[in-house]
């Protein structure tokens, strides 16, 4: 695998050449950042990551795991997970359409990181525009995204659980936190009484890696920091970014025996680099979203169908001799 | 072929003889129904035997002897396309969260893969479970698409002869029920122990088993099985396979009993599903033991204190709260009950086990029952939520609740939804209950049966013991009972098939004794 020429855009969006090389720029920036002050941390376009280089890809389900500890129900827990972007925390973020009756007609998950459209709006607001339009509809105009020559991420057309979203907004489902979040897990711990830390919760909370109960920031500093205690460097694959991975239909039942898989679209990227999908019934069929049953029960929650779609980052293990020493909790 | 063997359990299996196999040779033995081994001829496989592992492979004369033969030849039999030819990789094993350190490395982790092959909306045509791609005494189940049911399978060593053990409809009736694959698979269908986040024992996201743990066995370096997307996660395994498998075949035997006219000639084998304890799923707390720290809350299974998946997903009565405690009463209920891992074999790990509180919850298939139940008709709202109240406290090993077992009337006959089972079966034991001890079961059940339909007085008994619990959650004296209450049904456990090693559970110094919750939220030794 040779050194990197540059970082591509998100599922490698096709992007005018000028724009593309500012869009390496940002993330080179960022990634250069962090391979300097992490050892175990590399720059893939500094650095040849080598011919036994690996990508192992690291999945999570889309619904937060935070809710499930404190969820009395089923219902419960999905209609909180529906209700606020700020809860869809684990790189995953969903919109529901309703009809009239209230029944689903559509729900839309994206796991697009916000840096792009921030790209996009310095580098071409038009296009910046034009992709809102496509994503969230007509409705749109320019003076509601950039407000004073910054671009609002939480702007008024990708803040609700209802409708379409246009990327992620939750605080920490962004890009940047993703590659600090791998940099910071490649630092080995140990405990108090000298024992190697490496179980996905405890070393969350020990390195100071973000929420220990969320499903994506222990899985994924758990396989970077056993990546590491390899003596490995670890980068992201490119294109960097977050992406959906899988979604399961087992369980689930059409009204008319139609494959319930069958209703699933991607959106958005390539079926390798999925970064927006959503879930519908083509209206020749007669029927809703709602009308389609999970695990016996009608869909009424987006999060039913956020259970059952996984969400992927991959790593790129680079094997080396590092012998890192193990360092005192910090959380 | 071969003298009687008079095993009846799983492990009759594992005893055959060498010699009484023929290699390349379909052999039946069913456990209860055949005293030896025979071998089937090619009519008498074909007649017996629907699903797609026998049509591709055995009565075309391909025997494979590895799990690994057996998914090439899957690969090479199956035409493109086939859903038969993808699938997904599991791996699991009571071990696996055990940090490999130069002390644990002989430990025996039990890492063992699951395969799924011909994944749908329903679950999985052929699941395969093996210890090594490479190695024999290969396990294989494959949904029969003739006659429908799991058919299971099994090889002996490394030899190419396979061994049809039974259909699902035998776990069902005498002489095979309970017996050789049933032992375990007790209502016929797959069993994946831990069903529910954040799955103790399985790769998962939240435990994943990391290469590290895997370097130990060379042969799995590198193997495809462990590489790029594999193994796939329990949470994938759970929705994609485990559950809709299970529906698969409850659904299937609930509706051969409506195409039959409606007629139950058993309804006690249902009923045992619902108020007794045949089998069980594994729960945890989804807190690490090792992130348990004083001022930190741990989480508990609500299913240790009520059956919430039955009176509330199902029967739609109160929820539970979330339950927990402060990591400071555990690690010192942990510390007074001498809690440790072992492997009985020189493991010892002072502790909990990876997830904090593994307990025994009613099994997904049990749940499964009581929702087909209610489908069908078989079960009123009314009559199962009376039946699934009394005793609510001790949502498994209910001696009480299975009393009620007695007045089960022989046959039922259910048709567009209802029928007039549950208003028999209600009227026996309340026709019984005068005569039994003040405090009986029937007695319980006839108090909540008088109400009538309307069920919200059985949300009132439910909130005061869920407040009850909560407020012992928060007492040193609590903590320690609700420990010993799980110690009593993890020994209950470890006298069921599915346990297999003792790190399936923590092991502790509570003395053995039958224990209950009452309503009151304490505890008593019985």
């Amino acid at each position: 695998m040779p050194v990197l020429i540059r970082f591509d855009t998100p599922a490698r969006l096709p992007e005018p050449e000028a724009d593309r090389d500012a869009w390496s720029k940002r993330m080179g920036a960022v990634v250069a950042r962090l391979a300097d002050e992490f050892d175990q941390f590399f720059d893939p376009t500094a650095t040849d990551p080598g011919p036994d280089a690996l990508t192992p890809a690291i999945t999570w389900t889309a619904f937060p795991a935070l809710l499930l500890q404190g969820a009395t129900s089923q219902e419960q827990r999905w209609a909180t997970a529906d209700a606020s972007r700020s809860r869809q925390d684990e790189y995953c973020e969903w919109g529901v359409e309703r009809d009239g009756d209230g029944v689903v007609t559509r729900v839309t998950f994206t796991c697009e990181t916000p840096e792009y459209f921030e790209h996009l709006a310095e580098r071409d607001p038009d296009r910046l525009l034009a992709l809102y339009a496509e994503l969230v509809g007509p409705q749109v105009r320019l003076e509601d995204l950039v407000v004073g020559g910054v671009y609002r991420r939480d702007n008024v057309h990708n803040r609700s659980t209802e409708g379409r979203p246009a990327h992620l907004i939750q605080r920490n489902n962004n890009l940047t936190a993703a590659l600090r979040l791998a940099a910071e897990a490649t630092v080995l711990r140990r405990s108090a009484d000298g024992r190697p830390v490496t179980s996905p919760q405890e070393l969350t909370r020990c390195g100071g890696l973000g929420e220990p109960l969320r499903n994506s920031d222990p899985q994924i500093a758990s396989a970077v920091n056993d990546a590491a205690a390899q003596g490995a460097e670890i980068s992201l694959a490119d294109p960097l970014g977050l992406y959906i991975h899988r979604f399961l239909v087992g369980g689930m039942e059409t009204p008319d025996g139609a494959d319930p898989a069958s209703f699933w679209t991607v959106e958005r990227g390539t079926p390798g680099h999925v970064l927006r999908a959503s879930y519908a019934v083509p209206a020749e069929r007669g029927y809703r979203v709602g009308d389609v049953r999970a695990d016996g029960r009608p869909i009424r929650f987006g999060a039913q169908l956020a259970d059952r779609v996984s969400v992927r980052l991959t790593a790129l293990v680079r094997p080396a001799d590092h012998r890192p020493v193990r360092l005192p909790c910090v959380g | 072929m071969g003298s009687p063997v008079m095993d009846t359990t799983c492990a009759a299996f594992r005893r055959l003889p060498a010699d009484a196999l023929r290699p390349d040779a379909v052999h039946r033995f069913v456990v209860g129904e055949d005293t030896r081994l025979r071998v089937l001829d090619r009519d008498e496989a074909a007649a017996e035997l629907g699903d797609p592992f026998a049509t591709l492979l055995l009565l075309r004369g391909v025997f494979p002897r590895t799990a690994g033969e057996v998914l090439e030849a899957l690969d090479r039999e199956s035409p493109a396309g086939d859903p038969l030819r993808d699938g997904f990789f599991f791996l699991l094993g009571e071990g696996s969260q055990i940090a490999l350190t130069p002390e644990t490395g002989s430990v025996a982790r039990r890492l063992r893969f699951l395969v799924a092959r011909g994944v749908g909306a329903q679950g999985a045509d052929v699941l395969l479970s093996a210890f090594s791609p490479d190695e024999g005494d290969v396990e294989l189940m494959a949904w029969d698409r003739r006659s429908g049911g799991f058919n299971y399978y099994q090889t002996v060593g490394t030899s190419s002869a396979w061994v049809f053990a039974g259909n699902s409809r035998h776990a069902l009736r005498d002489p095979t029920q309970g017996k050789g694959p049933f032992e375990s698979h007790l209502s016929g269908t797959f069993v994946m122990k831990e069903l529910r986040f954040p799955w103790l024992h399985w790769h998962s996201k939240a435990a994943p088993i990391l290469p590290s743990v895997l370097s130990q066995d060379p042969a799995l370096v590198g193997h495809p099985w462990v590489t790029g997307d594999n193994p796939q996660g329990a949470d994938v395994c759970e929705i994609e396979v485990a559950k809709p498998g299970i529906e698969r075949w409850a659904r299937h035997r609930f509706d051969r009993m409506l195409a039959d006219g409606g007629r139950i000639d058993d309804p006690a084998r249902i009923l045992r599903q619902v108020l007794g304890t045949p089998s069980v799923n594994i729960v945890s707390s989804q807190t690490e033991s090792r992130d348990t720290a004083p001022g930190r809350p741990v989480d508990l299974p609500q299913t240790f204190f009520v059956d919430s998946e039955g009176l509330t997903e199902v029967l739609g009565l109160l929820p539970p709260p979330p339950f927990s405690v402060d990591g400071e009463l555990y690690l010192t209920a942990l510390a007074t009950a001498g809690a440790r891992v072992t492997d009985g074999a020189g493991f010892v790990q002072p502790g909990d086990t990876h997830f904090a509180f593994a307990v025994p919850e009613r099994a997904f298939e049990d749940q499964v029952v009581l929702r087909q139940a209610v489908r069908v008709g078989l079960l009123t709202r009314r009559l199962a939520a009376c039946l699934l109240m009394t005793d609510f406290p001790n949502p498994v090993f209910s001696d009480r609740r299975a009393a009620l077992l007695a007045h089960v009337p022989p046959t039922a006959t259910v048709a567009d939804g209802a029928g007039d089972f549950s208003e028999r079966m209600a009227g026996s034991i309340t026709a019984a209950a005068p005569n039994t001890p003040e405090g009986s079961p029937e007695r319980e059940f006839a108090a909540r049966w008088a109400r009538g339909e309307d069920l919200s007085p059985l949300d009132d008994e439910l909130r005061a013991y869920y407040t009850a619990v909560g407020a012992r959650l928060r007492t040193q004296d609590g903590v320690d009972a609700y420990v010993r209450l799980a110690e009593s049904r993890r020994a209950r456990v470890r006298t069921m098939p599915i346990s297999e090693t003792p790190l399936l559970f923590v092991t502790t110094d509570v003395p053995r004794a039958p224990r209950e919750m009452r309503a009151d939220a304490t505890v008593t030794e019985v």
